[in-house]
């Protein structure tokens, strides 16, 4: 196990300066530069090209891009143009409200998704079945913006029960930060309540079709005993398969839904930082994303081993 | 965003607006604070007032801000030398007074007993630091509005006599907001870069800043020293927090989560003013929405091509149907709530028969095609949308280039457009509206459409030599009838700036320059 | 977000999981494809998505009004005998709408899987087949573009590309590129290794010719399905992009930017955004019933 996680880092390096090399490409084409928008009110030109020089923009791409990985390699993430903040600094701080997110939408995703799925998978073709199915498409049809305006105009406007907008932290203060965060992490968590229960559903059905589940009903076990010890844990992998793949997704790519909500998430920062053409914020901002998604990916496939002794030989 | 700054809002019928424009600019002091039956009560101390706004500010130092968000929260923790009142005149500020020997000079007096939040002194030694600072710093966004400034000299610890490079008769109404902002010494030697996130100690005002977290909220708390005993400060608190989703703050201020908010949408105006929970204040503004022509290429360096687009626009049609009346018809850059508003000059009126000519004048009968740049907005989307279709009557093909405010920027800076939107959120000196917009000058500036007319270029300099506001005025009459033969831009929109807070709210005083200065507020 | 581009994470975990069919032949999947046809949903959902597709190529002869006529006269009018669907913010009729806007959902959903259809299998195809260096320089390339932020993707690209459907479907194209690769290149390391494959190459076939012939043809089962469910979340990202001001330019309409313009009047007008909602929701369910059915049918071990 140890030598195939160490494999895969190894591989994530070429990965990671793919990664890097991109962003900084794709930025540097997209029209507008971070200057003309801070000084957007100054009439001086002059100025204005001073500042470019001394951030070093003026240059060469391909030197810019080695002096970014220069400090990088040193550690260093840079600054942000806009405010001077380091990045690190700005990321960090972002990070917890998307975690806390992220894991708050997979558990309500888990909590609906296990009885809908596992009920679905033994009334398979009935109409509890089809409840199910129907259920878990609304779940993944409706935009997500429009999901959540309907939340808050539904819980937050007409009922009252929930706040709409902002931020409480629910390490801090846990029943405000968990009501603060309710609408948005039943938005995310919807959609994710939707692919897991098809996920599980699916993989539930393939077990059932396994020969070793054919003798233990042979023996006369229930159908809900079958796969509560036999079927459930092989019909895990995939379910863990998405949701570790969805919780890098979650982490920076909640962008409308912290919009909406005015959440102050990593996947607002990214694309705030994109409109004001801040280099730097970007640039260690999807750096930092893109490590979270492979890393997320790392420990799926180490959860597979744990699961399920047969991969690990693989 | 910077320049694009105000999106308008309130739903206020023609009178209404007129009304206000005249409560603004010429009736007595009464405003249009007191707005419910408890205002006659006496103020109160404490509470924590709780502030939407549609954006994040971007930077805490004054002198380096170009978003005009950053001046909301400026004007509650930093004082300019001179300040406005509701009618945009000249009041005094840390300034007590002030002179001018002759039309280069002006001499300060300076207010004594002003301590900035960190504890030092506000004094000549002080402002003459700030207005250094505002010409050397390299990040400076305010170099262009002291430019006239030649130097600061400090006659005695409260006197201070600037010397001019020419006669600059904006010069005080620039001082009324961040050009005017003066900034602790030491604040600035000390921790400059920081100041940009963490303006703790930095200002003079009737609140101290507390702290900063990006995109949740800002705190500022009550300066219990602050110089001025009459009225407030009473709030123990401002909370500002940013909620980009313009429904989702509007919902946050009806169910209570927020008891101000910046701006509404003209769309929910109706439904603001119906809902008695909600006390809505129409604040008219500065702003001048517009879009400049691009007068280096084709097809716009042909002046009759420029006006059969400016006749085939129907701008009633566009402040009733896209704005909902929240706003009025512009006749040219200076807004009605300016002293200089001449309102004999009629906006341009749609003539489809005029239009035509004019095409046919340009060369192009048969109509032509060119392409507009737009903010990615839903109401600029929609305003497109109109004109677009207003055009096509007159045979003119308008295809829409929606981008985002980066990108616009540097499109304009670059002449890279043919016809682009642009809205600037207005100065109180009408100077601020059309200098620099108008004036030829080389290289990148907001000149987007980069006309050059030496008519022009004489009468906007000439208003800033003569001193007389009589004399201004006419003047930028003069100027208004000739952008409206040679159209550097065709102007759209004069947007009022509907603001909205809970009925707990109380005393606040509506300045056109839109900013929500919260010294006297109190809550209930 | 999450929902939307988000789609084709989701989109990419269900790939992860398809399995390669098990027995080769051409004859099975048509038997495959008439199982799908009995499921009982799956002709609803063909149902659907046939009409939508009849709607996108009659447009002009269905819809009642000119899409882009404005009447600032009668903005916001509820649904009504003149108006089925009720008129937008400048008095448009949302009904013909959306009826315009079927036209370019489709096709922002079809071109963008399409194109990433054919550079993934295309890629995957290589990857498999040639191995080694090749192999880990195009799966490494697909790794980055997975673990890239696909809204920092589509708002560059867009902005490279200047604002309009191109740099959307451009991106998409992208963002759903890797999910084909992955799949084609399992499929192709499965099926090479099978016994008819070796029998083909010890009877003196090229490599290239093998692949043409035995490996392509049994890989695309599984492309089938994936392009299937693709295609319902690239016209959803697509909606979901043009909240952040992505995409069509106006006066044209797509499903997606018809909600997004309508969302700040859901509580004065929700028809605006019921129209398109409800047309995108039927499309998309549409084609995810077919897909499923699609999945079901061709995959032995999921079948009852």
């Amino acid at each position: 196990m140890g030598r195939l996680v160490l494999r895969r880092l190894g591989a994530t390096v070429p990965v990671l300066l793919l990664v890097t090399a991109g962003v900084f490409l794709l930025l540097h084409l997209t029209p507008g530069d971070p200057i003309d928008v801070m000084m957007a009110e100054s009439v001086d030109a002059t100025v204005k090209e001073n500042l470019r020089r001394e951030l070093g923009l003026d240059r060469p791409l391909y030197l810019q891009y080695a002096a970014w990985m220069g400090r990088l390699l040193q550690g260093d993430l840079g600054r942000s143009i806009r405010n001077g903040e380091p990045v690190i600094e700005n990321v960090s701080r972002r990070l917890r409200p998307s975690l806390e997110l992220a894991v708050y939408a997979m558990t309500i995703s888990l909590v609906v998704a296990f009885p809908v799925g596992i009920v679905s998978a033994i009334r398979r073709n009935t109409a509890i079945d089809r409840a199910g199915a129907t259920f878990a498409l609304v779940g993944i049809c409706v935009p997500n913006f429009l999901l959540a305006l309907l939340l808050i105009f539904m819980f937050g406007v007409t009922l009252r029960w929930l706040p709409i907008s902002g931020y409480t932290d629910p390490l801090e203060e846990p029943w405000n930060g968990l009501r603060s965060l309710a609408l948005p992490a039943i938005t995310l968590g919807l959609a994710l309540a939707a692919v897991v229960t098809r996920t599980l559903r699916s993989s539930l059905l393939e077990a059932l079709a396994e020969d070793y589940v054919r003798t233990a009903r042979a023996k006369g076990l229930s159908e809900w005993r079958v796969i509560w010890s036999h079927v459930l844990k092989n019909a895990l992998i995939p379910v863990v398969t998405v949701l570790g793949l969805q919780l890098g997704t979650l982490i920076g790519g909640a962008v409308i839904t912290e919009y909406v909500f005015a959440l102050p998430g990593v996947g607002r920062l990214v694309v705030d930082a994109v409109f004001a053409r801040d280099y730097p914020l970007v640039q260690g901002v999807v750096l930092l994303i893109a490590i979270g998604f492979i890393l997320s990916n790392l420990v799926v496939d180490v959860l597979y081993g744990w699961i399920d002794p047969r991969i690990r030989s693989r | 965003m910077a320049t694009t700054e105000p999106r308008a809002t309130l739903d206020v019928s023609r009178r209404d607006f007129l009304l206000l424009c005249a409560a603004a600019s010429g009736a007595p002091g009464a405003s249009l604070a007191p707005r419910s039956a408890l205002a006659a009560d006496a103020p109160k101390r404490g509470g924590t007032l709780r502030v939407g706004f549609y954006i994040e500010a971007a930077t805490m130092d004054p002198h380096l801000s170009g978003s005009k968000i950053d001046r909301q929260v400026y004007h509650n923790i930093y004082e300019p030398l001179v300040t406005l009142d509701v009618k945009l005149g000249i009041k005094p500020g840390l300034a007590e007074s002030w002179q001018q020997p002759d039309p280069k000079t002006v001499v300060f007096k300076l207010r004594r007993g002003v301590k900035f939040h960190d504890g030092t002194d506000f004094n000549a030694e002080a402002a003459r630091f700030n207005f250094n600072r505002m010409k050397t710093e390299p990040k400076s966004v305010r170099k262009g509005e002291v430019a006239s400034i030649d130097s600061v000299d400090v006659v005695d610890a409260y006197t201070i006599k600037m010397n001019l490079k020419r006669p600059d008769a904006a010069l005080l109404a620039t001082l009324t907001d961040r050009a005017g902002m003066m900034v602790s010494p030491k604040v600035a030697q000390e921790r400059g870069p920081e100041l940009e996130r963490n303006a703790k100690g930095a200002g003079t005002g009737p609140f101290e800043f507390v702290e900063w977290v990006k995109d949740d909220h800002l705190l500022i708390k009550r300066n219990e020293s602050y110089w001025n005993k009459q009225g407030g400060p009473y709030l123990d608190r401002v909370r500002y927090r940013p909620i980009p989703d313009d429904t989702v703050k509007r919902q946050s201020l009806q169910t209570g989560e927020i008891d101000v908010m910046d701006y509404v949408q003209p769309r929910d105006v109706a439904a603001v003013k119906a809902d008695r929970n909600v006390v809505v204040v129409d604040v008219p503004s500065l702003a001048d929405f517009a879009y400049q022509l691009n007068h280096t290429r084709p097809p716009f360096a042909t002046k009759a091509l420029r006006q059969a687009v400016a006749y085939s626009l129907d701008l009633e049609q566009i402040v009733k149907g896209v704005w909902l009346n929240v706003g009025v018809p512009a006749n040219g850059p200076i807004p009605p709530t300016s002293w200089a508003y001449d309102r004999s000059i009629a906006p341009i009126k749609r003539d489809l028969a005029r239009a035509k000519a004019k095409l046919a004048e340009g060369g192009q009968p048969q109509g032509f095609a060119f392409t507009m740049t737009t903010n990615n907005i839903p109401i600029n989307v929609q305003e497109a949308e109109v004109i677009q279709a207003q055009l096509r009557d007159a045979g003119i093909t308008m295809k829409i280039k929606l981008v985002d405010s980066a990108t616009l920027i540097s499109d304009g800076n670059s002449k890279n457009f043919e016809m682009i939107s642009y809205q600037w959120s207005g100065r109180p000196d009408p100077d601020g509206n059309t200098y620099q917009f108008y004036k030829t000058t080389q290289g990148t500036s907001l000149n987007w459409s980069g006309i050059s007319n030496r008519e022009i270029d004489a009468l906007l300099d000439r208003s800033r030599e003569v001193a007389s506001q009589t004399e201004r005025k006419k003047l930028f009459s003069e100027l208004t009838k000739i952008l409206q033969d040679e159209l550097p831009m065709v102007f759209i929109v004069h947007p009022i700036e509907p603001k909205a807070f809970s009925p707990k709210v109380q005393g606040y005083e509506p300045i056109p320059d839109g900013m929500m200065r919260f010294k006297d507020v109190w809550l209930v | 977000m999450a929902g939307s581009i988000p789609g084709s994470d989701l989109a990419e975990g269900a790939a992860g999981l398809a399995r390669p069919a098990a027995a080769p032949a051409r004859a099975q999947r048509w038997k495959g494809l008439r199982r799908a046809a009995r499921a009982r949903l799956a002709p609803l959902g063909a149902a659907v998505v046939m009409l939508a597709v009849l709607i996108a190529l009659a447009a002009p002869l269905v819809a009642p009004y000119d899409p882009l006529a404005q009447n600032l006269g009668n903005t916001l009018a509820s649904p009504g005998r003149q108006h089925l669907l009720g008129t937008d913010n400048v008095g448009r009729d949302v009904l013909s709408r959306v009826i315009w806007g079927t036209r370019v959902s489709l096709l922002a959903g079809l071109v963008s899987v399409a194109l990433a259809m054919l550079a993934g299998s295309l890629l995957g195809l290589v990857a498999g087949h040639c191995g080694g260096r090749v192999d880990g320089l195009v799966m490494r390339v697909m790794d980055a573009v997975l673990s890239f932020p696909p809204l920092v993707l589509a708002l560059a690209l867009g902005a490279v590309l200047g604002a309009g459907l191109t740099g959307v479907l451009l991106a998409l194209g992208v963002v759903y590129t890797p999910t084909f690769a992955r799949l084609m290149r399992g499929q192709v390391l499965s099926i090479a290794a099978r016994d008819y494959v070796d029998a083909a190459r010890a009877l003196g076939a090229s490599g290239w010719r093998v692949a043409a012939r035995h490996v392509v043809p049994n890989a695309i089962n599984p492309i089938i399905v994936q392009a299937s469910l693709s295609v319902a979340f690239a016209i959803l990202a697509e909606a979901s992009l043009s909240f952040l001001g992505l995409g069509i330019q106006p006066p044209q309409a797509s499903w997606g930017s018809m909600i997004n313009a309508g969302r700040g009047y859901l509580q004065q007008a929700p028809w605006i955004v019921f129209g398109p909602g409800a047309a995108l929701f039927a499309t998309v369910v549409g084609l995810n019933f077919v897909g499923d059915a699609v999945r079901d049918a061709l995959d032995p071990r999921t079948r009852d």
